[in-house]
């Protein structure tokens, strides 16, 4: 029973670091509708951002996030901008196709620049608490309050925010959003601007709770999809949703099967979810 | 003073198939103006093409005497036309305050007065303020989207088959709520199936056919035109 609970535990916090970039790459699918699987390179880069503010600036890791966010959002919401634009009247498929690609040079350049090696953060060494049998790392209900703190942040902007309600509108519906003098190139660059933020957000995230190298992104990239479609793509709440279900789902699974099959969790979801329910949990509902 | 003026406008969407042949209209303030035909006509498409959703093969529109066929639906936006559509014309997934505080979108610092405005002129709408649009029904959607095209405050409203799909009593409610918006000045141009209840609000009427204007008059005149009427108005 403890073991079951325990598992709980994790999996709501992996999903919660998961939840980050899933949103990120849900509202870039929303309002320009192809799946960016550049966003690993964006997590990477992030958590390499992140890694120098805190290695070499000694920054704490709340300070960490606003870094993060900045430098993949910039770099990121610029380079995907101007690089795959041109591949947009193609089709969202030869969009795709191309984030790949994307996502290759990005990782490339990393480890041109940084070295292959393991990185781990600079953080004080803390025992984890342990309550009725439960054992959780200080970290990680820091990461888990940071997650949380980034969502309800991402809720605000969409809800009240002009750009945030922009996107919803394009999101929703693009021909009448330009009727209503929503510029969708702007709305387009703001989407990725947020995505590729909340990416570099995630990849802080997941490299506080482990370590990071220039593979960090491309090992969630499977998760942050599946997390994505069983929430229904271009959903945020959805990518939430299904970031939580999918981190419980992969920490249960390890109960029963050796960890070698974790990430077969992520492809058993996608399957049974296009299988079932194509549209995912939420669908539709964009926000 | 002539609001807006096309001349000649020919426009489709593709360039084999031209739906629009050479069809020119205006409108002038204060004016309600409607554009009867038969289906495939090009009634929706000649909005269309003064909304800058396509673009002119050949021909000219100005507005307020500015030539505005080279600007597109951002452009026109800005410069005081709204284009209310006939399907998809409101944010399904927000809610009908978001709905019109988005469309303000190009001067937010007046969107809460215009949309104070439109709850006291629709009082359906302050009631549903926090309903998603998609809960609507009909009518309720229609005036909605009416409501969205006029938080920009336009100078020339477009309005594409507003009674569409709307029961018997919506319908008169709507061509109510068009007469009274036109009685405070708001010249509007609109393309309506119910023809003969269109022409009876309208000062002018165009008659479209093959996407070209072949007859032109006073509403209720070309409602009372024999020919118009066996033709177009169903006898």
């Amino acid at each position: 029973m403890n073991a079951f609970i325990q598992a709980l535990a994790n999996g709501v916090m992996t999903g919660a670091l998961l939840a980050v970039p899933a949103i990120g790459f849900s509202a870039i699918f929303a309002v320009l509708r192809y799946p960016s699987f550049a966003i690993a390179g964006w997590v990477t880069l992030g958590a390499f951002a992140g890694w120098i503010a805190n290695t070499k600036l000694g920054l704490p890791s709340y300070a960490l996030l606003p870094v993060a966010f900045l430098a993949a959002g910039l770099i990121g919401g610029v380079v995907e901008d101007r690089s795959l634009r041109l591949l947009r009247p193609a089709g969202a498929l030869t969009v795709a196709i191309g984030s790949i690609g994307l996502n290759i040079i990005i990782e490339n350049v990393i480890r041109f620049l940084a070295g292959n090696d393991l990185r781990g953060f600079n953080l004080p060494l803390l025992p984890d608490w342990r309550f009725a049998g439960i054992r959780i790392g200080p970290q990680q209900a820091e990461n888990l309050v940071m997650a949380a703190s980034i969502m309800v942040a991402v809720f605000l902007f969409l809800k009240f925010s002009r750009f945030g309600r922009g996107m919803r509108a394009v999101a929703d519906n693009p021909d009448l959003a330009r009727l209503k003098g929503i510029d969708p190139k702007r709305i387009s660059f703001v989407a990725l601007f947020l995505g590729c933020g909340l990416a570099g957000i995630g990849g802080v995230l997941i490299g506080l709770d482990t370590s990071i190298d220039p593979l960090t992104g491309y090992r969630v990239l499977l998760s942050v999809f599946a997390a994505a479609v069983l929430g229904g793509l271009g959903s945020i709440p959805g990518a939430v949703a299904g970031a939580l279900a999918l981190g419980i789902a992969e920490e249960l699974a390890l109960l029963v099967a050796p960890p070698t099959y974790r990430t077969g969790v992520g492809f058993v979801a996608i399957l049974l979810m296009l299988t079932f329910r194509p549209r995912g949990l939420l669908g539709e509902r964009a926000f | 003073m002539t609001i807006l003026c096309v001349e000649g406008a020919v426009a489709g969407y593709n360039r084999e198939e031209q739906i629009l042949k050479g069809a020119s209209i205006h409108v002038a303030a204060g004016e309600i103006v409607s554009i009867i035909g038969p289906n495939g006509a090009g009634k929706s498409t000649l909005l269309k093409a003064v909304a800058g959703l396509l673009t002119l093969g050949a021909g000219r529109i100005l507005f307020e005497g500015q030539a505005i066929e080279g600007t597109d639906a951002l452009g026109r936006a800005k410069a005081g036309i709204a284009f209310v559509p006939q399907e998809r014309n409101v944010f399904g997934t927000m809610t009908v305050a978001e709905n019109l505080s988005i469309s303000a979108f190009l001067d937010p610092s007046r969107a809460a007065e215009r949309s104070a405005a439109l709850y006291a002129r629709y009082p359906m709408l302050a009631g549903k303020k926090g309903a998603l649009a998609r809960t609507l029904s009909g009518g309720q959607r229609q005036i909605l989207a009416m409501a969205m095209g006029l938080m920009t405050a336009p100078k020339l409203l477009l309005l594409d088959e507003p009674t569409a799909g709307l029961a018997p009593g919506a319908a008169a409610d709507l061509m109510d709520a068009i007469l009274a918006l036109n009685a405070g000045g708001l010249p509007i141009l609109m393309v309506e199936q119910h023809a003969l209840e269109a022409l009876e609000i309208s000062h002018r009427g165009y008659v479209l056919v093959a996407g070209r204007d072949i007859a032109t008059g006073e509403g209720r005149a070309l409602a009372a035109d024999p020919d118009i009427r066996r033709l177009f108005l169903g006898g």
